[in-house]
């Protein structure tokens, strides 16, 4: 329980830290939101209006220690302001428009890529030398080193464009209500494919090397040794004893993996046409938007420690040896 | 495991055989902003907003549009206008039988309304106007008056554009500045929110539409592309009708694929793409430098590779192609913006920049002259443009390099004046006013290191000052037109900036399923979607194609 605690302290230590760069971070970047704004229309509307611009978005003079009060204030009230450039909108609606699909799309394609990645680790390690190992394993390594908008462009081109298997953007058919059925949920489905087998395809090899490469060296260990000469069914031995033991350092790699959900499925959402987040916080950069900016990276801030805090506890789990230090 | 296989099965089976439904016959579907996902946001009033496309003209009218592409003004929610005799009071005769999409009848006081919103809120007010006027009132249910402050006859565009909101309903917001205004209420003819989904939202047409039988669409569909790729790639495929994007080799990637119903027309009406030098430091104080730099461009060149041959090299008056009428001949000569290599370093020579032994040009302190030009890193078009531009200046002697920036990187220095060449955009309105007003006036001029908004190269002639005021209280067309003809002919003479090309208006259509597209045969209006607001002449005139 003290080690729970004790980690609990860690993370909101950690919490705050980022949230403060969160702060100071965009404001040390060249340029104003208000004349990035006026610039994007180039030359559409009337410089009168620039003035204008600065007025309604409430730029204020105040020295930067109040500016940060304010901020945490504002961010504890669960307040995270209006975008600018979404002006007039509230951050929380912008990044409200996106979460879900980027959640549940890169979400369920890092699940299945851990999940299969590490399976067939444990398969490829057990039978060493087979075509599991000697095929699979290289040719997934193969794929996961091309560039991922390449291979995403590709899996679009060939499975979309040429062969009309799968719709070529968004997350469901733009005729069709969203709902709770069946025929609504397969349309979803038909439009996930493509950009989560690409991240799968482009992310399972990592996995399934460094599961293959951990349960190799337990394998070796005096453990299995025993359990062997004990007798017990080689799938018990290969999942129960290797596998759980092999798994610790692909459990820490996944902690972090989640986390970069939101951010890192930016490419998948672009090439995709796929309703995200990753997408708002390319657009929050270029207009210097700032609270939509900090609304996105506090998102992201706060999944990333609490997916490693999971992460921590499911280490408690999986191996005795943090409880005893603990 | 077995299961699971099973189900992956399944699902990719019930993928593939889902069938796609057709589209209603109706509804058109528009491409115009990239965006991933959409958010609702229907305020007309605030220009700096990321309202929703037609919010500013399409739902919301304004009282009069010009036309670029005729060179006309065609009356809308007002008949017409009048000046008085003093040309400080503008009258506007308001439309008859014109409803809100609520049924309630559209009122001078609701135009006076608007703009006193303007006045309470400087947010809303993008155009400037209570720079110039003093007052707005409703005389009677149909005359609007405003009274000018001074006599400035080019705020007649602002007032004619300013798009007209309902009183009975933006007196009850508390902040018009940040109101997203979900449920529009307006006169124009699209004002039913009918579907608003993240990646589509769907506009149905006002039932109490002014013009009779119009519009004839019923309603507009805009899906969301992040990308102008995936935005092109829906354009080809047909599941697009209108579209205002930059498509690579238009004629091959596009019409081709079905020259009966794809078009495109792309216009010189865009603002002018400049190479400004910083005139406030040396050696591009010098009108003979900045000449040979402009002497040194190959343009034919330039707009070949930088823009795919779709525009033409500027001329010496730098007016774009809705300008052709007002365009002054003996200004338009000038042989400062043609190729000629020899009479560039003539003039590089006799303004003291003399090539060293190494061939490189030097400054007056010995040392060679180091250029840098400056653009965005990701506008493909400009990076081309600067490549050019860097070669050939090299060929003068000057070690000339492209520097790219970060885009807000770029107009911080680009605003503040803390560049040497930098590529950019120009201003444009219904008369050159505002075109040369900041490219030559000294009212422009801001200091070096504050921010200004256009004029960035900080060039101010006393004279050209002079002719724009004079400008701005003529009515008279031929004064007007001999007026902006001396100013042409010292933008020619003083070369305060280099035109490179005009860019061209981007407009796709599709009339496989509606008709009425503008086109150069019949330029009713332009082409492109985001040429506002002469759009809402498009959105009013297609049509559905009969079956």
């Amino acid at each position: 329980m003290r080690y729970v605690l004790r980690r609990l302290g860690f993370y909101l230590l950690a919490a705050w830290a980022s949230l403060t760069l969160n702060f100071v971070i965009p404001r040390l970047a060249p340029g104003d939101p208000a004349s990035a704004m006026f610039a994007r229309f180039e030359g559409r509307i009337q410089p009168e209006a620039m003035a204008a611009m600065r007025a309604a978005f409430g730029f204020t003079e105040a020295p930067l220690h109040v500016q940060y009060v304010t901020y945490l204030r504002h961010l504890f009230a669960g307040d995270l302001g209006l975008s600018y450039a979404y002006y007039p909108s509230r951050v929380s609606e912008v990044i409200g428009t996106g979460l879900i699909w980027t959640v549940g799309l890169a979400g369920c394609a890092v699940v299945f890529s851990f999940a299969l990645g590490s399976m067939l680790g444990v398969l490829a390690a057990w039978n060493r030398g087979g075509w599991l190992d000697t095929v699979v394993a290289p040719a997934l390594a193969f794929l996961g080193a091309f560039p991922y908008f390449w291979l995403a462009m590709l899996a679009l081109y060939l499975f979309g464009f040429g062969l009309g298997w799968f719709p070529l953007r968004h997350a469901y058919s733009h005729d069709l209500e969203p709902a709770l059925s069946f025929a609504f949920a397969t349309d979803v489905a038909r439009h996930a494919v493509l950009p989560a087998a690409s991240i799968v395809v482009a992310t399972m090899g990592g996995w399934m090397l460094s599961m293959r490469n951990t349960m190799v060296a337990t394998l070796g260990t005096d453990t299995l040794r025993l359990a062997h000469a004990k007798g017990l069914p080689p799938r018990q031995v290969m999942l129960r004893y290797a596998a759980r033991n092999a798994l610790l350092p692909n459990v820490t790699g996944f902690g972090m993996a989640l986390g970069f959900v939101l951010s890192g499925s930016l490419l998948t959402e672009i090439v995709f046409s796929y309703p995200g987040t990753g997408y708002l916080l390319i657009l929050a950069v270029r207009n210097q938007d700032y609270p939509l900016m900090q609304g996105l990276f506090l998102v992201i801030t706060l999944a990333v420690l609490a997916a490693n805090f999971a992460v921590d506890l499911l280490c408690l789990w999986l191996d005795p040896r943090t409880r005893a230090h603990a | 495991m077995k299961s699971a296989t099973w189900l992956l099965l399944s699902v990719l089976w019930l993928s593939c055989t889902t069938e796609s439904r057709p589209r209603p016959p109706a509804t058109l579907f528009v491409s115009v902003e990239m965006h991933s996902a959409w958010v609702r946001n229907f305020n007309p009033l605030f220009a700096g907003a990321g309202s929703r496309w037609p919010t500013r003209a399409g739902v919301y009218e304004c009282m009069e549009i010009y036309t670029p592409s005729t060179g006309k003004w065609v009356p809308w929610l007002a008949t017409g206008h009048t000046w008085s005799e003093d040309r400080r009071t503008l009258r506007f005769t308001l439309r008859e039988g014109v409803r809100w999409s609520d049924g309630r009848p559209f009122h001078a006081e609701d135009v006076a309304f608007t703009f006193q919103l303007m006045k309470r809120h400087a947010a809303l007010d993008g155009g400037g106007i209570w720079r110039f006027i003093e007052d707005v009132r409703a005389e009677d249910s149909h005359t609007v008056a405003f009274h000018f402050s001074r006599v400035y006859i080019p705020g007649f565009a602002e007032l004619a554009h300013q798009p007209i909101v309902p009183r009975h309903v933006w007196e009850k917001v508390a902040d018009p500045v940040t109101f997203t205004n979900p449920e529009p209420v307006a006169t124009g003819p699209f004002t039913e929110v009918r579907v608003f989904r993240n990646q589509v939202y769907e506009l149905g047409k006002n039932p109490h539409y002014w013009q009779p039988g119009k519009p004839a669409v019923d309603a507009l569909r805009f899906l969301a592309f992040p990308t102008n790729d995936q935005a092109n790639l829906a354009l080809v495929e047909g599941d697009v009708d209108w579209a205002g994007n930059f498509v690579p080799a238009v004629d091959r990637t596009f019409v081709s694929k079905d020259p009966e119903h794809h078009a495109r027309w792309f216009p010189l009406f865009g603002s002018t793409v400049f190479l400004y030098p910083n005139t406030k430091r040396a050696p591009f104080d010098d009108v003979r430098v900045r000449k040979a730099l402009s002497m040194g461009v190959d343009r034919e060149r330039l707009v070949d590779i930088a823009m795919y041959g779709y525009t033409r090299p500027a001329d010496s008056t730098a007016l774009n192609d809705s300008y052709t009428r007002w365009r002054d001949e003996e200004a338009a000569n000038g042989t400062w913006v043609r190729h000629d290599v020899k009479e560039a370093a003539r003039l590089l020579d006799e303004a003291g920049l003399k090539p060293g032994p190494d061939g490189l040009r030097r400054g007056p302190d010995g040392l060679p002259l180091k250029l840098d030009i400056e653009v965005v890193g990701g506008w493909s078009d400009w990076v081309r443009a600067g490549q050019v531009l860097a070669r050939d200046l090299r060929k003068l002697g000057l070690d000339a390099h492209l520097k790219t920036y970060e885009f807000g990187a770029w107009q911080a220095r680009l605003q503040k004046g803390e560049f040497q060449l930098s590529i950019a955009w120009s201003l444009d309105g219904p008369t050159p006013y505002t075109f040369y007003k900041w490219l030559i006036s000294s009212h422009t001029v801001r200091p070096l290191g504050e921010v200004a908004a256009s004029n960035w190269h900080r060039f101010g002639d006393p004279e050209a000052d002079a002719l724009l005021t004079r400008f701005e209280t003529e009515v008279s067309p031929e004064e007007q037109k001999a007026l902006m003809a001396a100013v042409q002919r010292r933008f020619s003479e003083l070369a305060p900036a280099i035109p490179l090309f005009p860019n061209p208006s981007w407009g796709e259509s599709n009339s496989k399923r509606f008709t009425g597209f503008p086109t150069a045969q019949n330029p009713y209006a332009r082409l492109s979607p985001h040429a506002e607001p002469d759009s809402l002449l498009v959105l009013t005139e297609l049509a559905p194609r009969k079956p």
